[in-house]
């Protein structure tokens, strides 16, 4: 997010801020304000800060000649200004900032006639004055937001609310926020502002925080994006223009949360490993969703996208699988809302995944074998596509990872995120802290380690640990360590980390487990992987069965061979006594007893 | 000027041929070129490869996977292709997915199309707004041709956008499908076909995906400057081989 100074007025205080190298300053051109800018001149500022003119309901010829005389490179509009006022103001070729003052409640209707003429919108605080009331307004509100011009967010922003942006940043309503707007909580008197408490300021928040959430154009840094064939475009564009305002709705969410308490089961348990913890001497809690409908977290997402769909009106459900997890829960909120589902399926795959076949066939779904290039999850993922190319008006792809093009990756984090809002609270009521030292998830596409990150993404103490496959070993060539073994390239319409030849063909991945045999990473994942948000290990077959085993003999839980993995990295690092460690367990075992079977020789 | 502007001002309706380089055999890339210039065609789209064809049907598919296991990559491609220019003059695409492009280097790859004679590319899964925004300096500075897809579904702003920076023709799929699907064009088509006629565009338009025989090319080309078939082609070299090639283009210009 960008920063913004405004009610600059002294020429040294001038100077003392812009070394700060805020990105906009903003001088106010307004004579009943305390801090009106009444010096001839202004100190020669760096190019990268934008001056900016603040008005009110000033004359249009008089604008034009403060842009001239000053070199204003924006103008902020704080009165009544016109759409007309502000298209004949275009001409100048600068940034143009329309002011909206919020109180309670906000008719964002006033917004569209300007939405073709202006840059950006600022928000402030409606009180007696034009701006400068030094007060905050409910940023709730913007969860509403219904446009995409990026805007500003002001009024009554200081040290006090380091912690409220922070929050904001991670809500639906910052995801517009294109700068921060502050003034008098940072100011000695009118005119002065208050350079050290600035300097914290803008270190907290702004220059320190990398940002992990995806951006406007669907890039977690460098990875993300939306590489699709023409064919596809109409639908991830609808997707993409709506899956924000849909799910900031109160029916939406009131639908999704009732869904999830009373046929999911959530909250799953936050339970603590008592004998696991004291092998491993340090504090371990799971994360139960193998507990919730259908045993894993798959089913936060489809039930999401399910009531997506519905709002989209689309009729037929395509989805993709390797195991049977995810096409299991497309299969039953399909079932649970009358809708056709049509599940693909590697052909080896349904081959060595009977049991799940069946419960998919049971739940009214169709199961369609993949029978191209290796016939398993990739190429299932294929055929879905494929289908969607063919089917383009009346049908839902439901992706069961963090993958695929934007926005699918914010999307399906988003619904797995209710995995780690959920554990703040619980943590909070056994620990008295919101806070681990240590997330453990093991990583597929990743969507269920995406949704017990989310919420901690951007707590600096919080270490994040990420479990890949790696199956016969790293270096065995048979593995589906991706961020060992992969680079950046194109898959399923992302650009992430993937395993692939040389000359960009994909490879066919090896891990025991079916949820963890994907040549790719999700893009969000790649990211944390790359800045070092994230630490990646790799657990073979060998050490995550044992892991498996373990559980079940410590704690009477049989955990999915894909939790297994997470379990098992006790054995390769050591914690202290006092960290608190949550584990994803993101599925139970029982699918996976003919593998547990055949490698103990039970 | 670009050999593919050149035909596309020729007074006659074109067809374009697609194949899948290294298939049947590694090295038939460039007698399946000269064999179809020799016979009339007048565009030809060199098909690189890929693992995961996404926009592609069973037929072009199994090409793919055969091509690979053959052995074929974009260094063997070039290879094949480094004297294709001695032999003949009708203008050549590459079609491939983005992925391989992006492993070779995206102006690795594009200088080397400009040394082999290369005139154009048909990326299906490079947006549009992706090329624009980052590629499209370095695709004209080796002087590439990029082809752009439209389909039933894609809206008049957006044509009329791929339209201002297509700098050849406009690859029209005739029907939301992935290629090589149904027989014959029916009134929803043709609606299309019509509609996209009326707007005029500065690019002519070459109709792609269902074309098959003699009939749906003279449909199609009643409302575009040309047609181009791919998995009728690559199905007919499975079942009889590169030597009968003047035998396909007989039949569906005859």
């Amino acid at each position: 997010m960008k920063l913004k100074v405004c009610g600059m007025k002294y020429q040294d205080n001038i100077e003392q801020v812009a070394a700060l190298q805020p990105d906009y300053l903003g001088f106010i051109f307004y004579e009943k304000s305390a801090r009106h800018f009444e010096a001839d001149n202004m100190p020669e500022l760096p190019k990268s800060i934008k001056k900016t003119g603040v008005f009110v309901n000033a004359d249009i010829n008089l604008v034009i000649k403060k842009i001239n005389k000053h070199n204003l490179q924006a103008i902020q509009l704080h009165g009544k200004e016109s759409p007309e006022y502000c298209k004949q103001l275009r001409q100048e070729n600068i940034e143009i900032v329309k002011v909206f003052s919020i109180k309670d409640e906000f008719d964002f209707s006033v917004l569209t006639p300007f939405e073709d003429i202006v840059d950006y919108f600022l928000f402030d605080t409606k009180g007696k004055l034009p701006g400068g009331n030094g007060y905050a307004f409910d940023w709730t509100i913007l969860n509403n937001y219904p446009s995409t011009t990026p805007f500003f967010l002001s009024g009554g922003i200081g040290l006090n609310q380091i912690d409220d942006i922070n929050k904001f940043k991670k809500s639906v309503a910052s995801k517009y926020c294109y700068a921060l707007d502050v003034n008098s909580k940072f100011e000695i008197e009118p005119g002065i502002k208050n350079i050290s408490d600035l300097k914290i300021f803008k270190n907290n928040l702004i220059s320190t925080i990398m940002n992990y959430n995806v951006n406007e154009k669907g890039y977690y840094g460098e990875f993300g994006g939306a590489f699709i064939p023409e064919m596809l475009y109409p639908n991830i564009e609808e997707l993409r223009q709506k899956y924000l305002n849909v799910m900031a709705e109160p029916e939406f969410i009131d639908e999704f949360n009732q869904l999830l308490k009373d046929y999911v089961g959530r909250p799953s348990p936050l339970y603590f490993a008592k004998r696991l913890s004291a092998k491993y001497k340090t504090k371990i809690y799971l994360k139960r969703e193998d507990l919730n409908h259908t045993g894993a977290h798959k089913i936060n997402n489809t039930i999401g996208q399910i009531l997506m769909a519905k709002r989209l009106g689309k009729t037929r459900i395509i989805a993709e699988t390797g195991a049977g997890q995810h096409g299991v829960a497309s299969a039953t909120v399909c079932a649970l809302m009358g809708l056709e589902c049509i599940v693909y399926m590697g052909e080896i795959d349904i081959a060595r995944q009977a049991p799940n076949v069946a419960r998919m066939k049971m739940l009214g779904a169709k199961v369609v074998p993949a029978l191209s290039g290796s016939r398993t999850l990739k190429d299932a993922t294929n055929e879905a596509i494929r289908d969607w190319i063919n089917n383009p008006v009346n049908t839902h792809y439901i992706i069961g990872s963090a993958i695929g093009p934007h926005p699918y990756p914010d999307m399906v984090t988003r619904f797995q995120s209710v995995i780690s809002e959920e554990i703040i609270w619980q943590l909070k009521e056994k620990e008295g802290r919101e806070n681990p030292d240590y997330i453990v998830a093991c990583i597929g596409g990743g969507s269920n380690a995406a949704g017990t990150y989310y919420h901690y993404l951007h707590e600096k103490d919080v270490n994040l640990i990420a479990v890949e496959a790696a199956g016969l070993g790293v270096d065995s060539g048979e593995s589906a360590a991706t961020s060992v073994l992969g680079n950046e390239g194109i898959i399923h319409g992302c650009k992430t980390l993937l395993m692939q030849t040389k000359d960009g063909q994909i490879t066919e991945p090896y891990s025991i487990s079916a949820g963890l045999d994907y040549p790719g990473v999700g893009p969000m994942h790649a990211h944390l992987c790359k800045t070092g948000r994230a630490e990646f290990m790799a657990i073979t077959d060998e050490d995550a069965m044992k892991a498996g085993l373990e559980l079940c003999k410590f704690e009477g839980i049989i955990p999915a061979i894909e939790s297994s993995h997470a379990l098992a990295i006790f054995e390769q690092k050591t914690f202290k006594p006092s960290d608190i460690v949550v584990v994803s367990l993101s599925g139970r075992g029982d699918k996976d007893l003919e593998n547990y079977i055949d490698y103990f020789k039970i | 000027m670009n050999r593919i502007n050149k035909k596309l001002e020729a007074n006659k309706k074109l067809l374009s041929i697609y194949f899948t380089a290294g298939y049947p055999s590694l090295n038939d890339t460039v007698s399946i070129i000269e064999e179809l210039e020799k016979n009339g065609v007048d565009m030809i789209e060199i098909g690189l490869p890929f693992s995961d064809p996404l926009a592609d049907g069973p037929t072009i598919q199994a090409s793919s996977t055969q091509a690979l296991k053959n052995g074929m990559t974009t260094e063997v491609l070039f290879n094949q292709l480094k004297d294709v220019r001695k032999s003949v003059s009708i203008p050549l695409i590459i079609m491939g997915y983005f992925n391989p492009i992006l492993q070779y280097g995206v102006e690795a790859f594009c200088e080397k199309c400009k040394e082999t004679g290369i005139d154009g590319l048909i990326i299906p899964d490079l947006p549009v707004d992706v090329y624009h925004e980052e590629y499209q300096a370095i695709f004209e500075k080796y002087g590439l041709i990029n082809v752009f897809l439209i389909t039933p579904q894609t809206s008049i702003d957006r044509i009329i956008f791929i339209d201002s920076i297509s700098k050849g023709f406009i690859y029209m799929v005739s029907s939301a499908s992935t290629t090589g699907a149904q027989s014959g064009f029916g009134e929803e088509q043709t609606n299309y076909f019509e509609r996209i006629a009326k707007m005029n565009l500065n690019n002519p338009q070459v109709i792609g995906f269902g074309i098959s025989n003699n009939d749906t090319f003279t449909q199609a080309t009643k409302y575009a400057k040309g047609a181009i078939i791919g998995s009728a082609f690559v199905k007919h070299v499975t079942e009889n081989g590169i030597t009968t090639i003047d035998k396909f283009v007989k039949s569906i210009l005859n």
